[in-house]
Formats: structure tokens, sequence, C-alpha cells
């Protein structure tokens, strides 16, 4: 075999992997309505902009605009919620999320956001934690968390 | 091919966040698969070295990534793996290693390029101490992190120093002024690199090694909505020697000189449309070597897909004695690169470039004119 049929034959392999990695993201580019939300008793303001929520999910605003801590918390990657939420939150796909934080992880300059699970796992998980904020389906929404944000 | 096949089928299955006796830590990596074919070029052979056979084309002055169109397609150039695995001792504690492997470098021989503790003071500042990369331009720092940027990899025009490590301390600093994102930071520290392949091969032919020291930088980014400006400023003292071999003396070719770059960056990522500029220049003391290099791209992206079409150039100036007294000629390149890409899904994009690069170096024959043509595969998973 020669060098260029090793170059095609490798890159073959490349494009192989590249498809078996794929997995369902592609059918995520629809977005739906999500809501972000606090805990019940969370000092968080009582509204946040869609701009304010992006700030904190993409690591640069580590507080709410009232000084209060802010920690995000995501959907799994690759779920229809995390891609609707980016979507609606940034205008961005969910690729460009990950070469965001590609940039800052090999960078040392900060890590993403905590995966929380799916909705319902969130929604226990930012109950149960005053400073945490994570976005799930309204239909979740009940008592032991507050809306900050509708996203459309 | 078959390590970088397995390396990366290991490294995928062992990705989540983990905890163990209290201590969080977690594994991340990336990759590219590169192929690059020269297409055309000047006939002519490499003076400085006798290193290759051009037609060629230099993709990579770090590692010296140069592709022959004698080779063919070749895939062994700049193809890489890497992985980082981060151990979080507390909250505001963690400490993070980067190995790269690439088959180019002493077939596969993992390198240890970031090895840095890092403490998180508050919310706005981190101090870190260890080896990191260089933030010297824009792409610096991440510059094999394919995913995260258009291109194939950055022109070559912009990314070329022997040295792109410190050893040494840094701080961060992260935060909001008024409507602007800032990120800045101050580093110190040095580096020394032995027998580096950017004199080695490209310029000395014996091992000849490579000392920045007295490095002190600084770098302000400021993003305001679509906009983002970078201004950096960095001295050191570059020395460059080959040592003394069998009844060769040593030589000296730079002897500890003050050296300043700037640089600036101004660039725009709008829904559809991208610009990519930097201007950089780098001065010598006593020599009154002075590089002057700039890239410009502009793009646009649809869904998946993005495009990119670059313009780079480097230059030296006739200043002193560093060119010869009087000057014997420059050495300058202009690049032209069109470059698509197409994310495949969250972790994988796929690349295309195809570069028209004109050599304008009259001091030596160096790499001469070429056409080429690169595609890859970069993840980071």
């Amino acid at each position: 075999m020669n060098r260029f049929e090793r170059g095609c034959r490798g890159m073959v392999w490349a494009l192989s992997a590249s498809a078996a990695l794929a997995g369902p993201t592609g059918a995520l580019a629809q977005s739906g309505e999500l809501v972000a939300v606090v805990a019940a008793n969370s000092k968080a303001p009582p509204k946040l902009s869609a701009d304010e929520l992006g700030a904190i999910f993409m690591g640069t605003a580590k507080s709410f605009p009232n000084g209060e801590r802010a920690v995000p918390i995501d959907q799994k990657s690759g779920t229809r919620p995390y891609a609707s939420f980016y979507q609606l939150s940034s205008g961005k796909t969910e690729a460009q999320i990950k070469a965001y934080w590609a940039r800052i992880l090999f960078t040392g300059k900060g890590q993403p956001p905590q995966d929380g699970g799916d909705s319902a796992a969130v929604k226990k998980l930012v109950a149960a934690n005053p400073n945490m904020v994570g976005y799930i389906e309204p239909a979740l929404v009940d008592g032991s968390v507050r809306v900050i944000t509708e996203l459309k | 091919m078959r390590v970088f096949a397995a390396l990366t089928a290991t490294v995928l299955g062992a990705m989540a966040p983990a905890h163990a006796e209290g201590l969080r830590y977690n594994v991340s990596g990336f990759a590219q698969y590169t192929v690059g074919k020269v297409l055309s070029g000047d006939e002519k052979p490499y003076s400085l070295t006798g290193q290759w056979q051009c037609p060629c084309a230099i993709a990579n002055w770090e590692y010296v990534g140069v592709y022959e169109k004698s080779q063919g397609a070749q895939a062994d150039q700049e193809s890489l793996i890497g992985l980082q695995g981060t151990v979080h001792l507390s909250d505001s504690l963690s400490a993070t290693a980067q190995v790269l492997a690439r088959p180019n470098n002493f077939n596969f021989r993992p390198t240890l390029d970031w090895a840095y503790a890092s403490w998180s003071v508050s919310d706005q500042w981190t101090l870190q101490a260890g080896r990191k990369r260089i933030p010297l331009y824009y792409y610096s720092d991440f510059l094999y992190i394919g995913t995260a940027y258009p291109w194939v990899r950055p022109p070559q025009d912009v990314y070329g120093w022997p040295i792109y490590a410190y050893d040494g301390v840094n701080a961060a600093y992260a935060g909001q002024w008024g409507g602007f994102t800032v990120d800045a930071n101050v580093w110190a520290g040095g580096f020394t690199h032995k027998n580096a392949p950017y004199n080695t091969k490209i310029y000395y032919g014996s091992p000849t090694n490579e000392r920045w020291k007295n490095i002190r930088g600084a770098y302000l980014t400021l993003t305001k909505d679509e906009w983002n400006g970078r201004v950096m400023l960095m001295q050191h003292r570059a020395n460059t020697w080959t040592p003394a071999q069998g009844t060769q003396p040593e030589t000296v070719w730079v002897p500890n000189l003050k050296t300043t770059i700037v640089a600036l960056s101004l660039n725009y990522d709008g829904a559809n449309w991208l610009l990519r500029s930097e201007l950089n220049r780098l001065k010598q003391s006593v020599s009154k070597a002075q590089y002057d290099y700039y890239l410009v791209g502009v793009g646009y992206r649809w869904g998946d897909w993005t495009t990119m079409l670059t313009q780079s150039n480097y230059k030296t100036l006739d200043l002193g004695t560093a060119f010869g007294n009087p000057p014997l000629g420059i050495e300058a390149r202009r690049s032209q690169s069109l470059a698509v890409r197409y994310d495949l899904n969250k972790n994988w994009a796929l690349k295309a470039q195809y570069d028209v690069s004109k050599d304008r170096t009259t001091q030596y024959d160096f790499f001469g004119d070429h056409k080429m043509l690169s595609l890859s595969a970069q993840t980071s998973f």
C-alpha cells in the first residue's frame, strides 16, 4: 500500500469512527420550550433575562445579578433539553457549545457546568440547593422550585 | 495508526467525571487525524539543513510538521492525540496534567505539555503554578484543540516559535466590567527546549537548544456581544545555542537577547458571519531582529457548516545585524487559505483546507511556494 492509500484508508477509519460516535444528537435540532428554575427558597432574583442566564451557563458570570453565588446545572449533553436550552439561551448548536468548552477546559480556564442528569434529576438537585440553577420542561414545575426565566 | 486508534478507543470509554475516596477527577481529551498533500510548488532543495525535498509545506513549526510532494498524502505530520486529567482536591484546589502523543514526534512518544496546580482564590481570581502553554497569540494555548477553530490549523505564518510552554506561575482574572466580559492573565517563568525541532530541523541541522528566560507576560481580552478584542505583551531573554560536539565548540546563535512580543487580535462571532484577525510583532535587542506578522479571515456559518477565507503573512525587517551585516535578505511568506468545516456531531468536526502559499524569502532557499490540500477529522471528548 502506498502512502496515499494509507492516508485515504486512515481517513475512512476516522470518518467511520465519527459516524459511530454521532449517536442520536442529529435529531435534536428542533427547539422546545424550557424554563430555568431555582429552589423555592433560593435568594436568586425574581427574574433573570435569557442573557443573564446564558452568562451563568457559559461560565462568564459566577453570581446572580444580585450578588448571590450561582451554580449552573446542565442536563446530560446529547439530550433534547440540552440542545434546546443552548439554542434558546445563546443561539448556539451543541457542537458550538462543545467547542467553546473545549477551549476553556484544555487551557485551564474552567469547567463546564455539572451534569445533573435528566429533568427530574435536575429539579430534585436544584430544589435541595439554594445556589443552583437548572432548566426543565414547564410541565415538571412544582412547589419545590421557582421559575426565574422562561425560554421560548 | 493502530496505536492512535487504540488510544482513542480506550479513552472514549472513561470520559465521565468520577469519584474515588472523596477525590473528584475528570479525564478528557482531544485528537485529530490530518492528511495533507502538497499538490505543487517550487522544485528546489531545502538549503538550510537539507532536511526536506521540496515542493514542501510547513504546517507546524513547534514540532516541525512538513509535507513533501514526493511523499504523496501524509497522515503523520499533524495527527495527534491528547489526554487531560484533572484531580479536584477540593472546591478550590485542583491539579491538571495534559499529555500529547503524535506520530512525527519520536513515533508517538508522549510529551507533557501541561502540568499545573490551580487555586481558585475567588470567583474572579485563580492562581496557577507549573507548566502551561504560553498564551502568546489568540490561538497559542489551544493550538491543537481543533474543534475550537474553523481551520484545519491556525495560519502557520503567525504560529511559529521554538518555545510554546513555560514553567512558572500565573494569575488569571475572569469577570464582568459593565457590559464587557473580561479574561486576563499575567504570567512569569522560563523554559528550556533541548534539541528543539524548530532549531535543529529547520535552521541549524545539528541538535540546537532554545531557552527563554525571565518570561513576563500579560494579556487582556474583552468580549461584548459578538465582538472580542485582545491585547498581549510579553518580554523574555532569548538564548539559542548548539552545544559542543566532538571537536566542534559550542556555537551561540542568540546570546541572551531581550525580546519583546506584542500581539493584537480582533474577532467577530455573529450568527452567520465570522471575522478573525491578528497583528503581531517580535523585536529583539542588539541584533534588532524584527518579525511582523498578521492574519485576517472572513467566514460564514450556516447550520453545521462553516467556511473561512484567510490571508496570513510574516516578514523579517532589515533593521540591524540579525540577518547579516549588511543584511543578506529577509525571510517572509504570504499565504491564502480556503477552509470548510462540518460539525458532524457535538464531538467531531470534519475539515478540508486548500492553501496557496508564496515564499518571499530572499536570504536563503527556504520552503518555497506551495499549493496544498488538507483533510482532517478533529475531536474533543
